[in-house]
């Protein structure tokens, strides 16, 4: 099976790191694979904030960002 | 490519509650739009009142500033921010400086009061004395206690009109769960968009209700809003697992939150008929408005051995 890696960072806190992913993936599972809800976090790719069914391409800059503090 | 339901702009966000995407133009005007009908249908802010914010530096608080500010700005009425420090060390002392900044952007004036200044200890010390003296209450309740306490009255002394706070959707039907869970009905009685006056009480209002945590976000990220993004280091407890329940309830029936709220709304003027009405005094010890003889603030400092300062807050 083809696979693509993309770069992920989760924001508060975590250092970035390279996920594989089926090729065709999309954000949303992405969020999957990291046992994230989509409701608790926004996602941005490349820059640009994106919905959970844009598909992933190898080499993309994934930045995911907790919305869900508390406090 | 999800395109926009309005515009037909690229979507940054699947509205699956309405069946709709939004492009970062309309979701931002969706917000805005959201903001003012809350105000306008339920009365929230009249021409010339004084509207003190409560503001963390979170997502929402800061967003609810600023759409606060720009309200305000067109209808004659006047915004300050207000901060309660709990004195959380590696959280709270990196929101103040963001709430600062906002308001310097904004205009606004900006007070802070903190958990040290009323009560001599920071939360961190509560927290402490309350688990060297077993009292079996979690951080958040002595938090949420006095911090509203000190809200209520920095807000009064303050001269404020009303006292705005930035819950969202998600905090509201969270509370309405929670109440539910224990089986508070006094509770579930004081939750809606506005707590009216009461004798010592600033009345509170809930303009964001009706904006989904997830839609608060994007707009502050959209609107490149300097906020604070960290976890409590003591959020936890049944909150976190209603919290959890919830988003999890909604990723896979969109609307539930929605239905939750609404059906309180339909429930709550039965609620209130069959809660008492309870006669307002003042605490024993430090004066302010309580049910009972002695306030929760004062009863919970009591038990760490520690009490009101009896200073002015402002």
């Amino acid at each position: 099976m083809k696979t693509i890696a993309v770069s992920v960072r989760v924001f508060p806190g975590r250092k970035k790191q390279l996920i594989k992913l089926p090729a065709r993936s999309k954000v949303a599972g992405l969020l999957k694979t990291l046992d994230l809800n989509p409701q608790t976090v926004v996602v941005r790719c490349n820059g640009k904030i994106v919905v959970e069914e844009e598909r992933l391409k190898s080499g993309d800059m994934v930045e995911i960002i907790h919305i869900v503090t508390g406090g | 490519m999800l395109k926009c339901s309005f515009c037909g702009r690229r979507a940054v966000y699947d509205r699956r509650y309405a069946g709709a995407a939004l492009c970062d133009r309309c979701l931002i005007k969706s917000v805005e739009k959201r903001f003012r009908r809350a105000i306008a249908e339920h009365k929230l802010v009249s021409p010339g009142e004084r509207i003190v914010a409560a503001v963390s530096g979170g997502k929402d608080s800061v967003a609810c500033l600023h759409l606060l500010a720009g309200y305000c700005s067109q209808r004659k009425s006047e915004v300050v921010a207000l901060t309660i420090d709990e004195g959380v060390k590696g959280y709270r002392d990196h929101s103040l400086p963001i709430v600062e900044e906002n308001a310097e952007l904004l205009g606004v004036e900006h007070f802070v009061v903190s958990f040290k200044q009323a009560f001599g200890a920071s939360l961190d010390r509560i927290v402490r004395l309350a688990r060297t003296r077993k009292t079996g209450l979690n951080s958040c309740t002595y938090c949420g206690v006095m911090r509203r306490s000190l809200l209520n009255q920095a807000a009064r002394e303050l001269r404020a009109d009303k006292l705005a706070t930035a819950h969202n959707l998600d905090d509201e039907v969270q509370a309405i769960m929670l109440n539910y869970v224990r089986s508070d009905l006094s509770r579930l009685h004081r939750l809606g968009p506005i707590y009216p006056s009461r004798e010592g009480f600033v009345p509170r209002i809930k303009p964001m209700r009706e904006i989904p945590e997830k839609e608060s976000a994007l707009y502050a990220i959209l609107k490149e809003l300097n906020i604070h993004l960290a976890v409590c280091p003591y959020a936890g407890g049944i909150h976190i697992e209603i919290r959890d329940f919830l988003n999890s309830l909604e990723e896979n029936h969109p609307n539930s939150k929605f239905m939750i709220l609404r059906m309180f709304e339909r429930l709550k003027p039965k609620i209130s008929q069959t809660i008492p009405e309870f006669e307002m005094r003042s605490c024993a010890e430090c004066g302010e408005p309580t049910s009972a003889e002695i306030c929760k603030t004062c009863e919970l400092l009591g038990q760490l051995g520690l009490a009101k300062q009896g200073k002015t807050l402002i």
